[in-house]
């Protein structure tokens, strides 16, 4: 046992010394490598960006390295997997963070290490970041809180500004989600007879989405409108709501606009989702980081801007 | 007695034959990786992947005793969590770290001693009584902080995930530390043989004059302690305890347990097999992520070197008789 340690210890440090030339010469030739770390690989808006920035590298001839932790809220293994990626020396660091703080400490060791760091779709918690002297290049996505603002402003328009709403919100500490939830409630605030009666996270998930809306209906029975902070969870509510057999009478609000939720639009089991351009995002973010790479300035900030979709709009032919 | 504590000479051999295999197994898996990437066998590298490996490692030094005495832990995660969190609330409370860490140990001891009662004096299956403490912890968690993370700590309470000792990371030294301690425990103690004989056979256990509750218990309690220091590492780590970490850690470290040799019908394992195992996953991990492998083929892979891993070692078992 204790010789086989020795042995291993000896191999580890011989090969190293060799590796370290090995690794010298592939990282001089061929092009560029960049990472993008989303928060999963499965989830249909993560999709649509891994595909914009696939479009991008494409374009921009840079290899890209796409990775993801196998479930959304794996804070440690989006640790992992940066500090993994920072290990083959990849010349710039695309993040959607899985935790607005948890992923600073990760941010900290690829400013250690010189790799310059793009922030995508969901902001650093600013004081988390100034508290560790982080720094992040740029920032690249929604305004979630003005996506979260029009869905609630449509919405009162919508119920005629009265009755009882329900909110699935997203992981409690996600800043997406959170912004989304203070412009919802910032743009009923203007609209006293609408009441949240129910407020609970379904943690993004569809199937969170219909327990969650199901229990809700089982105490609010008259709640007239719900607000998912994802379209995920709003397609979970809508088949609660199926299930209840109340298609149709509760008015559904997702974010996202993926394209099942502007389906169920079309078919009236959804009245409104706000559409992000998650691959414009994904594109943007290589874009951002080529030019850093080049030496070029970048903007700290970009908004992609976000439309509300109903059914009026989609069949004005828009998307 | 079946027990099979490595201080027994009659099958020493056969023990060290199946944790050659494992090693041999996490050295081959090395070379693999170090002839397709330069970038997997460098020092910086393998520091990396110790360091990742720790925190499942210490969960799984406790899940390697509960499983020696026949039992199972499905709350380690969820007491990581809940430790991790009141921890973080001492620390926020200007607790001195220390103190805190002793609170993050204790609510762990608290949460596996009541496991330990649960399945001794309620005479609940381990399995069962662990499920329960696995829903209970994680929702005293979320109600604990409503849900969302506690974070932003002191440089010194941080200095546990970037301060190092002698080059190595401290959590690195402290998973070291804990396996020298358990191996000690587990082959040179009182307790030690207790667990593998309760494992081998209990009621041979009892009748030989064994407490076998209180040291079933204790087992327990050890389990909880540790996912409260997993905790305290995770925490230092990410800056951040959330009511939601953990998640399916008892699943990769029950996977680190059996890869490492570990019976699941109780009476057998070593510590050091454990290690193995743990480092198996860290560097498969690692080396998968390095090479730009996506994460459904990841899962695909680690799930099928957990199998090929069991199927390895039964066989052994069987040659060995």
């Amino acid at each position: 046992m204790k010789k086989g340690l020795v042995l291993l210890l000896l191999a580890a440090l011989s090969l190293s010394l060799t590796n370290c030339q090995r690794g010298g010469e592939q990282a001089g030739g061929g092009r560029q490598r960049i990472a993008l770390v989303m928060k999963t690989a499965n989830n249909p808006f993560f999709i649509e960006m891994q595909k914009g920035a696939e479009e991008a590298a494409k374009r921009l001839n840079v290899e890209l390295v796409v990775q993801a932790a196998e479930r959304e809220v794996d804070v440690e293994k989006q640790m992992q997997i940066v500090e993994n990626l920072i290990q083959t020396h990849v010349a710039a660091l695309c993040v959607t963070p899985s935790g607005s703080r948890e992923i600073v400490p990760a941010i900290d060791k690829a400013n250690k290490a010189n790799i310059p760091v793009v922030i995508v779709d969901t902001r650093v918690d600013a004081k988390a970041l100034a508290d560790s002297g982080g720094r992040v290049a740029t920032f690249i996505g929604s305004d979630n809180y003005e996506g979260g603002k029009v869905a609630g402003e449509f919405l009162a328009k919508h119920l005629n500004g009265k009755g009882k709403v329900a909110v699935l919100e997203g992981i409690p500490g996600h800043e997406t989600g959170d912004s989304r939830l203070r412009g919802f409630r910032d743009a009923l605030k203007a609209t006293p007879g609408i009441e949240i009666v129910a407020s609970q996270t379904a943690n993004w998930e569809r199937d969170q989405g219909f327990n969650v809306f199901q229990n809700i209906l089982q105490s609010h029975p008259d709640v007239s409108a719900v607000f998912a902070c994802s379209d995920l969870m709003a397609l979970g509510a809508v088949e609660a709501i199926a299930a209840a057999k109340k298609t149709g009478q509760i008015a559904v609000v997702g974010f996202d606009a993926l394209a099942e939720a502007r389906d169920a639009i079309k078919q009236g089991s959804m009245v409104a989702t706000v559409a992000q351009s998650p691959d414009r995002m994904g594109a943007m973010a290589v874009e951002n980081a080529v030019k850093l790479l080049k030496g070029e300035q970048v903007q700290p900030e970009f908004v992609v801007p976000i439309k509300l979709v109903t059914k009026e709009t989609l069949s004005e032919g828009g998307k | 007695m079946r027990a099979r504590g490595i201080g027994q000479s009659s099958n020493f051999f056969s023990h060290y034959a199946r944790q050659l295999g494992t090693l041999s197994g996490l050295l081959g898996l090395c070379v693999v990786l170090w002839a397709a990437t330069p970038f997997f066998l460098t020092v910086s590298n393998l520091l990396n992947v110790a360091e990742q490996a720790a925190i499942i490692a210490i969960v799984a030094v406790g899940m390697t005793f509960v499983i020696i005495t026949g039992g199972i832990d499905l709350s380690v995660g969820s007491v990581l969590a809940f430790a991790g969190v009141v921890m973080a609330e001492a620390l926020h409370r200007d607790v001195p770290v220390p103190l805190a860490l002793a609170v993050a140990l204790g609510t762990g001891l608290f949460c596996g001693l009541v496991n330990g009662a649960l399945i001794t004096l309620g005479r609940l299956p381990p399995f069962i009584a662990t499920l329960g403490m696995m829903s209970v912890a994680r929702g005293t968690a979320l109600m604990f902080t409503e849900g969302r993370p506690v974070s932003g700590f002191s440089g010194g309470f941080r200095s546990l995930a970037t301060g190092e000792v002698l080059g190595l990371p401290i959590s690195v030294v402290i998973m070291v530390g804990v396996y020298v301690l358990a191996h000690v425990v587990l082959t040179r103690t009182k307790l030690g043989r207790y667990t593998y004989a309760i494992g081998g056979n209990e009621e041979a256990a009892l009748l030989s004059g064994v407490n076998v509750k209180l040291y079933k218990a204790a087992v327990y309690g050890i389990s909880g302690m540790l996912s409260g220091l997993a905790a305290v590492l995770l925490t230092a780590r990410l800056n951040s305890a959330q009511p939601i970490a953990g998640m399916m850690y008892e699943l990769d470290a029950i996977a680190a347990t059996v890869i490492g040799g570990t019976s699941l019908l109780g009476g057998e394992g070593t510590v050091v097999g454990t290690l193995i195992g743990a480092l198996i996953m860290a560097v498969l991990r690692n080396g998968l992520n390095i090479l730009g492998v996506s994460s459904f083929v990841q899962q695909v892979v680690i799930g099928s070197v957990i199998i090929t891993a069991v199927l390895i070692d039964m066989w052994l078992k069987r040659r060995a008789g």
